[in-house]
């Protein structure tokens, strides 16, 4: 089987890397703006990776295209990608691409091809989470998901550009638009990050979720900040972002009700952001490939099997936390 | 110096000396709280996952 992955920086390249290390993969196809940087990660795969072009979002005819670009760069790929008739594994994490991905659902329907929006780390692992710990529950009433820290440069950005953004939050079967950088609450992440001020911001992971829990009362997200962050959030990047990412968080928290008691579960991930958004996105890419997944756009919430995608995850290195000594109350 | 400000002076002082006292006391025998006893994040296995 062949893949392509569009965007080879610092999670696009481990994406590739861990699409190779699968039995059903081949060949790789490497497509970047910067043709240089696809060249060097091509050489770092040794002969199964190739590089191609990318200026023209010609889609090469591979099993399935991931898409790793920057915010607001994904929407053309994905189309014409539909139009070849090549499933889709997108990471974007930006509102507006995760609305226009999802807007792709009919015309991938038709092409019965599937197109994964959002298969990162937050939203992607956060929705996984979500609809694992959703299982214990007889009735959920409320999702908060946050995260902490950045993948690569083009994350960082994101990051930077989502806090002064609008939220965009499900409250009371509505959406609702809060200021980014406000509701400051602090949250404990998996050791190594632990406690954390997170804010609102421009996240994507309430879109995901609510189609898999439309009956829930609130759905939010929220992302780790330090006071400059907000403060500056405006403004251009005071400083260059870190290469590679650094370590990240995501948490999810479910309130619901079980056997009438009301109840608390609290899961999360601790790993470096672009290695846990890397393993995501080639596990999506794998089931992909092995047609696990139905034609349509949806978020990973609504696609998998979040068992059997968290234990492939967990075979990818990756570990999983829960939450444990809350007590249960009676309602 | 006039009376008045002698007088809130020497209350200021008093109070402040009072402050000291009932803090030096509440660093000395104040427990804080009990931390919590158990809890907190436990790594799921996979068993956990598929049962």
């Amino acid at each position: 089987m062949k893949a392509a992955v569009v965007g080879c920086g610092a999670v696009g390249a481990r994406v590739a890397r861990q699409l190779l290390a699968l039995s059903t993969v081949d060949q790789v196809v490497l497509t970047d703006s910067a043709v240089e940087r696809a060249e060097t990660v091509a050489r770092a795969l040794g002969d199964s990776a190739t590089v191609v072009a990318g200026d023209a979002h010609e889609v090469p005819l591979v099993d399935v295209l991931v898409l790793a670009t920057p915010a607001h760069a994904q929407l053309q790929w994905a189309r014409n990608a539909v139009r070849r008739g090549v499933s889709v594994v997108s990471l974007t994490d930006a509102i507006e691409d995760v609305q226009l991905l999802l807007g792709l659902s009919d015309e991938a329907r038709a092409a019965g091809v599937s197109i994964v929006v959002g298969a990162g780390f937050c939203p992607g692992l956060s929705c996984v989470l979500a609809r694992f710990a959703a299982e214990r529950f007889d009735f959920v009433d409320e999702i908060h998901v946050a995260k902490f820290g950045t993948g690569g440069p083009a994350c960082a950005r994101q990051h930077h550009r989502a806090l002064s953004g609008a939220a965009l939050d499900w409250r009371e079967q509505a959406w609702v638009r809060r200021r980014g950088g406000s509701g400051r609450e602090l949250l404990w992440f998996p050791e190594p990050v632990a406690a954390r001020d997170c804010y609102r911001a421009a996240l994507a992971d309430a879109l995901l979720l609510v189609p898999s829990f439309s009956d829930a009362t609130r759905i939010t997200s929220r992302m780790s900040a330090t006071r400059r962050d907000r403060m500056t959030a405006r403004f251009p990047m005071l400083r260059p972002p870190h290469p590679e990412g650094r370590s990240g968080a995501v948490r999810v928290e479910l309130r619901g009700r079980r056997e009438g008691m009301q109840e608390v579960s609290v899961v999360g991930v601790s790993e470096r952001t672009a290695v846990g958004a890397a393993a995501v996105a080639a596990t999506a890419a794998a089931w992909t490939i092995a047609g696990r997944l139905l034609p349509g756009a949806a978020g990973l919430a609504a696609m998998v099997d979040p068992r059997a995608f968290l234990a492939d995850l967990m075979d990818r290195g990756i570990r999983i936390f829960s939450f444990d000594g809350r007590p249960r109350r009676e309602v | 110096m006039p009376r008045p400000v002698l007088t809130i002076v020497r209350r200021a002082l008093t109070a402040l000396g009072l402050a000291g006292l009932v803090a030096a006391a509440l660093r000395i025998r104040g427990t804080g709280g009990v931390p919590p006893q158990s809890g907190g994040w436990r790594e799921l296995t996979k068993a956990d996952i598929e049962s």
